[in-house]
């Protein structure tokens, strides 16, 4: 792959009100986030070019929540658009994907967008999303819960190991007034005590569902300097979708896709693992970020018990992770989670949950963003810089 | 009494799935070309896409490859069902299958537990092939 080193940079951040709230449709919340990141990167709306829209999961085959509409509504001219599936992984290949574009000159600034009412309005997310009701496998737990029991099976980790994720992440929502879990400390106790959905996963090994909306904006590096914000370069990228069916799948205990597309982005961007700051991880449940570190080389598959611990992955730790609480103790916003958080971790806008001086963690540099989607079938890793 | 949970999502493709099923035959599409057997259903082998195909009769034998017990009922229907085990089986022929575990207490289901294949007539159009534990162990 061509080098696509620090040729691109993300130069705008749009949020939305999140959590519960109601009486919003989903298109409310990409066309707010996509408003608001264009005002973040100071920029006109005519010279808004490209559009990248991650459609909600509610609405797969809704025709009216389609990129065009969201152009109309935004009053955008685009002559670089598309609806971006790849699952959980959309907002990494997203980035990607417009940072190609706007290198090569498809379009200048394009806005890649997220939203969904997945907690007021019709969510898809308990319900027997790749078949299997006649079973009574219901949600994306489902898939994950067979994974991660292999997990247990082959790698010998569990609930000590997760335990130790979920508190890390929740002593960053407890740093974080957006996040859903933001009054709410928790104990080991806490964690144990929570009751088991699909087991082996008890309530705290398991996301969120929130209402709202992300979106950011890519433009070249060059053009970057002239934005209101300072720049977040994209130093690495990389991509791997191995796409198997749940039960023919070998990658259920790991190896998963954050391997090779890790080790394209390290590559691409000329650093090795222990160059990384910090690590914002799509934690749809805690057994994946155990996969994704593993994946990218911090530690052993099987080893994860000695290696995650939640004083180092918490506010003080050596090993920052999911910084604003992530979807598990944030919200649940698909990928932008994770890549919006590095971005305003980058910039130096996270406020009392800063890395660096604030939260005695070292100041960040450098800042790894994993995006995985269905049962870890599909991947992506950006490695952004300040 | 009416059945009130999910059925299966019949279409075009995996319509002689089900019709097999209803007639209590676990059959999958095996390729004529190189003799790998898929599953789920599709027109073409992913291993060579070769486009002919021949609905081999499985055994119905297997093990347990991982298995997740349910202690919330995400639909009303599976509210006296709960807890229930859902489980990825391995046939002997090679492919996997998800299904469920019935006839055993959930905390004696572990990987590796042999299994075997059942069908459950959930209605007059609909059989599931489901597993319990293999008899004689």
């Amino acid at each position: 792959m061509e080098s696509m080193k620090d040729k691109a940079a993300i130069v705008g951040v749009g949020y939305t009100p999140q959590g519960k709230v109601p009486g919003r449709s989903s298109m409310s919340f990409h066309v707010e986030a996509a408003r608001n990141a264009i005002k973040d990167a100071g920029l006109k709306i005519g010279q808004v070019d490209g559009l990248l829209m991650q459609p909600p999961m509610a609405a797969m085959g809704d025709f009216m929540v389609a990129p065009a509409y969201l152009a109309q509504k935004l009053g955008l001219r685009v002559r670089f658009m598309a609806a971006h599936d790849v699952w959980g992984a959309s907002a990494g290949c997203m980035a990607q994907h417009a940072a190609w574009a706007v290198v090569h000159g498809l379009a200048d600034y394009v806005v890649c967008t997220y939203g969904e009412n997945a907690l007021s309005g019709i969510s898809e997310y308990g319900t027997a999303l790749n078949g299997g009701g006649e079973y009574g496998m219901f949600g994306a737990v489902a898939g994950y819960a067979l994974a991660a029991r292999r997990g247990i099976h082959e790698l010998g980790t569990g609930p000590e190991t997760w335990k130790e994720i979920a508190m890390a992440v929740r002593k960053w929502a407890n740093l974080n007034p957006a996040a859903r879990y933001h009054d709410r400390p928790m104990s080991y106790e806490d964690y144990y005590n929570s009751r088991l959905v699909v087991e082996p996963f008890r309530l705290f090994d398991i996301c969120l569902i929130s209402d709202g909306g992300r979106a950011f904006i890519v433009t070249t590096a060059e053009r970057a300097k002239d934005c209101k914000k300072k720049p977040v370069y994209i130093m690495g990228m990389g991509q791997d979708h191995s796409a198997t069916n749940v039960p023919q799948a070998t990658h259920l205990a790991g190896p998963i896709g954050a391997k090779v597309s890790g080790e394209e982005a390290y590559k691409m961007a000329g650093i090795t693992r222990g160059d990384i700051d910090a690590c914002e991880i799509y934690d749809c449940f805690t057994y994946t970020v155990e996969m994704t570190l593993s994946g990218y080389g911090f530690f052993a598959l099987g080893e994860g018990k000695d290696f995650l611990k939640a004083e180092r992955l918490a506010p003080g730790g050596d090993f920052p992770i999911n910084t604003s609480g992530g979807q598990l103790s944030e919200a649940y916003f698909q990928g932008f989670t994770a890549l919006i958080e590095a971005i305003v971790q980058l910039r130096g806008e996270a406020g009392k949950r800063q890395l660096g001086a604030v939260t005695k963690t070292k100041a960040p540099e450098i800042i790894l963003v994993s995006h995985n989607g269905g049962v870890m079938q599909t991947h992506s890793t950006l490695i952004l810089r300040r | 009494m009416r059945y009130e949970k999910p059925l299966p999502v019949i279409n075009e493709d995996n319509a002689p799935y089900w019709e097999y099923a209803r007639g209590h035959e676990l059959r999958m599409q095996k390729c004529a070309n190189c003799g790998h057997i898929r599953f789920p259903v599709s027109i073409v082998c992913p291993k060579c896409h070769s486009l002919e195909t021949e609905w081999t009769r499985l055994s119905g034998k297997g093990r347990v490859y991982s298995y997740v017990i349910y202690h919330q009922a995400y639909h009303p229907a599976y509210k006296n069902d709960i807890p229930y085990a859902v489980a990825i089986i391995q046939l002997k022929e090679g492919p996997r299958m998800e299904s469920n575990i019935t006839g055993c207490r959930m905390e004696d289901i572990e990987i590796g537990m042999p299994v075997e294949l059942y069908f459950d007539d959930v209605t007059e159009d609909v059989s599931l092939p489901k597993f319990k534990p293999a008899e004689g162990g």
